[in-house]
């Protein structure tokens, strides 16, 4: 799988990279920040253009990111045309509103880079939820740009070791994510049963 | 604890089995993260063997090798052209995988004998 990965962009350079950044951002499964890693490592060894590898992934992500985001938005009569028809679901759909209101700027940002396999879904989310589509930009060009930064350097620093690197990066994205959804639900899980205590009391 | 346990099964059973595949997942991450750390911290396990995604350029990188001496053992031409990966090349040459590797092996203990 790796050894695909490294082939790829050894065969098609940056063109590889902006394809596989602009299919992260819409769930599809491809190993995105491996790519970058693997171009940051070829613009170290001098086989492909450090500014190329850097602006062909940055591109990909950020129109990935708008694409999810238009696609999301499309959704959003339906969805609240879904929501109105009860009162449960309504109230639903105002909190999700309200929680992207309040926290839709930092989820955004920290989805692109920190906890990147959840990215895509908030691009849906956020164009489903009406977040306004220029805080929604700011935020993933913001987010973007570290994403980029960090897995294009890291490769280039680490590149005589890239096949280690690889393996580091991957298992420390899986434990944030893992980690941070475990949280999540924890939190969720937290509050259900609050909430049946001041039922039962 | 236990009770709460039992509680969240029953009534919030998804969410449950979600959190704990949450868990179970961190977990494997975590564990892999130390495993590998622990393997790569043996410096036998540091060298990366040659493979067929590098390309000669790359290979100088990671063996430390000026990239003439790179090219001059796989019988390249001395001028940097195109992009090619160990793999197309052992295709056009009679090389094999092996036969590059051992000659970047003697590159590189050539390298240290003039070195030092």
């Amino acid at each position: 799988m790796t050894d695909t990965v490294f082939l790829l962009v050894a065969t098609y350079g940056s063109a590889a990279l902006f394809a596989v950044t602009f299919l992260s951002c819409l769930a599809v499964p491809v190993p995105a920040s491996l790519m970058m890693l693997t171009g940051g490592a070829f613009a170290a060894s001098g086989d492909l253009p450090l500014a190329s590898v850097s602006l062909a992934a940055y591109g990909g992500a950020l129109s990935g990111d708008q694409t999810g985001y238009l696609l999301g938005r499309s959704c959003a009569g339906w969805l609240e045309r879904w929501a109105e028809a009860r009162r449960g679901r309504a109230a639903l759909l105002g909190r999700a509103h309200a929680s992207v209101e309040r926290w839709g700027g930092m989820g955004v940002f920290l989805s692109r880079w920190f906890v990147s396999p959840l990215g895509p879904y908030v691009n849906f989310a956020a164009g489903a939820g009406r977040m306004r589509w220029a805080r929604f930009s700011v935020w993933s060009v913001a987010g973007e740009t570290v994403w980029v930064a960090l897995y294009v350097g890291l490769g280039y620093l680490f590149a005589s070791s890239l096949t280690a690197v690889a393996e580091f990066a991957a298992d420390l994205s899986g434990l944030v994510a893992g980690a941070v959804v475990a949280v999540g639900l924890g939190f969720w899980l937290r509050m259900m049963q609050k909430r049946h205590g001041r039922v039962k009391g | 604890m236990l009770t709460a346990a039992r509680n969240l099964w029953r009534k919030h059973r998804f969410l449950f089995i979600a959190f704990i595949t949450a868990l179970v997942v961190t977990a494997f991450f975590a564990a892999r993260l130390v495993l590998f750390s622990l393997y790569w911290a043996e410096p036998a396990h540091q060298d990366q063997p040659v493979e067929g995604w590098m390309t000669p350029r790359y290979v100088a990188l990671s063996y430390d090798l000026p990239p003439g001496v790179v090219r001059e053992a796989l019988e390249l031409e001395p001028v940097d052209g195109e992009r090619h990966t160990l793999e197309e090349i052992a295709e056009a040459s009679s090389l094999t995988l092996e036969e590059i590797q051992r000659r970047i092996d003697e590159a590189v203990r050539a390298q240290k004998g003039d070195r030092e």
